[in-house]
């Protein structure tokens, strides 16, 4: 018997020990559940999508009988102006979206950089307590402000501006308002978290050199801040490329976007085919957006690193 | 002591245009939310502004529609399995991404995030087709699964942030004196991550909750949950019912709000 056998041995039941066994290899065990519900729930049915997209299903009890590669579904979607005509439109509001939300959120992320602890607190809590409201509340307010009896027309008819209610719900500027406000935190936050890791002692040392604040902000804070408007735009885009709660309640019966089209082909048509093609595109062309913001974000620091160099 | 700025008119007026800025896109953030609380409590049949008279009608209502009701408890149902499901699966992976020794601990945290990169439509029209292929109609718990796979990212990486900041001597030194790993990990380690896991708690469960582009392909036809059940109440009624819900979502908000900044700070949520 060696001398090891003289320590008692930890107590521990059976499950305690196969835990321990897995444990202590540091092997890939414990993430093994993970990674078999993510190819169950998330990688087979993506794979299962894109062969719906791409072959003439036959589906029979649940079951696809018969299938065959095909680019009809693709080339279909193509040819059909009612899909260039989505997608551009879904496409230019998100991007519009983005853009003004990185000119609304910026300021912002500015003001926690140089303020105190209070304004800290303050904007934190501004900006997160939104994200916790569901988004179709916040869509929602959004009926109640600019509706033909809402704040804004009352307000106007009250001071006399007006006489009629503006047209102002169902409209493309409606469903911009609805996006940019529902949005904005998603793009605040990133920019918080990259800006407040270089706070104090550089602003410090730049006002030391004799830098206005409007310098300081140009030279020092912007350049150090490219990252979180490309991780802040990658994210505001993708969801408001992808959404249908903004433009179903405020853009009206017609207004229909990449994501409200998917919807209708799969709930409303059940066209499966229609669906997967188009989810497909709403995919790719999302993915190739963001690349973009990734390569421009990526340009963006590597040009001021040089210049800082 | 500070040295002098140099301060011209530009770049007072530079600065001032800013803070006016940021000062509009706060009032932006909160002002719906604020008018739909004052609606919410309008005597009136229609939503109209400003209101005329203050009553607790529509809240009284709200908890009277079976349907609104049945709606708050299936996604209170798929809040929590979320989170459970986000907790069981996603600390461990968190683990092993961090602490495992084997080759691919990159690639394995990579994989982890995808799903929460596809949009939340594409992954539920997805579930909705490979289900209906195999048999599996959609149900309370496709639901929750979907959506648990859907934001398993965000508590992986919370997780996993907390961990890397952790030092894994902590763990050794428990082991070398003849503790067990499992018992290293629930002594010293799960106490150290628990404000990680706290956090992505909550943000799991309120996506769980709250979930709409993945829950309108997967629930169950008798169990609607509040997005969707609000959706449609949204689109077909004109009275004040739906700020009423909105209030009681507001004051969760508000609630999930304090848990957070109690337990790990606001500035935790950031990480």
């Amino acid at each position: 018997m060696s001398a090891v056998a003289d320590i008692p041995a930890p107590r521990s039941g059976l499950f305690d020990q196969v835990l321990d066994k897995l444990l202590s290899g540091r092997g890939i065990w414990p993430a093994v559940p993970a990674i078999v519900v993510l190819v169950v729930v998330a990688v087979i049915p993506f794979a299962i999508l894109l062969s719906l997209g791409f072959s003439d299903v036959e589906v029979a009890r649940g079951a696809i009988v018969s299938q065959d590669f095909t680019l009809t579904h693709l080339a279909g979607a193509l040819t059909d102006p009612l899909y260039w005509i989505t997608f551009q439109r879904s496409l230019s509001l998100a991007l519009t979206t983005t853009a003004l939300c990185v000119l609304l959120g910026y300021p912002v992320a500015y003001m926690f950089v140089i303020g105190g602890k209070w304004t800290r607190r303050a904007i934190l809590i501004l900006t997160i307590a939104p994200l916790l409201t569901s988004g179709i509340v916040r869509t929602y307010a959004w009926l109640v402000i600019l509706g033909g009896r809402g704040v804004v027309n009352a307000t106007l008819m009250n001071l006399g501006l007006i006489d009629q209610p503006l047209r102002i719900m169902n409209t493309h500027w409606a469903v911009l308002i609805g996006m940019v406000q529902i949005h904005l935190p998603v793009m605040i936050l990133p920019l918080i978290a990259v800006m407040a890791r270089h706070d104090g002692g550089l602003l410090e040392a730049s006002a030391n050199l004799g830098a206005s604040r409007l310098a300081t902000l140009r030279t020092v804070i912007l350049p150090l801040s490219a990252p979180g408007i490309g991780t802040g735009a990658a994210l505001v885009f993708t969801l408001s490329y992808t959404t249908f709660v903004v433009p179903q309640l405020l853009g009206g019966g017609n207004y229909l976007n990449a994501a409200t089209m998917v919807y209708e082909q799969v709930v409303f048509s059940l066209d499966w085919s229609k669906g997967s093609v188009s989810s497909l595109i709403l995919m790719a062309t999302c993915l190739i957006v963001l690349v973009g913001i990734a390569l421009l974000t990526n340009l963006a620091t590597r040009w001021t690193k040089g210049r800082a160099a | 002591m500070r040295a002098m700025r140099k301060s011209s008119l530009g770049d007072i007026l530079g600065i001032g245009v800013i803070l006016a800025v940021a000062v509009f896109s706060l009032l932006l953030l909160v002002a719906p939310s604020i008018i739909v609380l004052i609606i919410s409590f309008d005597t009136r049949a229609f939503v109209s502004f400003p209101p005329e008279g203050f009553t607790l009608r529509w809240y009284a209502e709200v908890f009277e529609q079976g349907e609104l009701v049945g709606a708050m408890w299936t996604s209170l149902k798929v809040g929590l399995m979320v989170t459970l499901l986000c907790v069981a699966l996603g600390v461990p992976t968190a683990l092993a991404c961090v602490r495992g020794r084997f080759r691919g601990t990159t690639a394995l945290s990579v994989f982890v995030l995808l799903p929460h990169m596809v949009p939340g439509i594409v992954l539920g029209v997805a579930v909705l087709f490979a289900g209906a292929l195999v048999g599996v109609s959609p149900s309370i718990w496709l639901q929750a699964i979907s959506i648990a796979v859907f934001v398993m990212a965000v508590m992986v990486r919370t997780v996993q942030s907390r961990l890397m900041r952790l030092d894994a001597a902590l763990e050794e030194a428990a082991t070398n004196l003849g503790a067990t790993s499992f018992q290293a990990l629930r002594t010293i380690t799960f106490p150290l991550l628990l404000p990680a896991i706290l956090a992505g708690a909550v943000f799991t469960f309120v996506e769980g909750f709250d979930n709409l582009s993945v829950a309108i392909f997967t629930h169950g036809f008798r169990d609607r949950p509040l997005p969707v059940e609000l959706l449609a109440l949204v689109q077909y009624t004109s009275t004040p019912l739906v700020a009423a819900v909105s209030g009681v979502q507001i004051l969760l908000a508000v609630l999930a709000l304090a848990v957070v900044a109690r337990t790990i700070g606001l500035d935790g949520v950031n990480e």
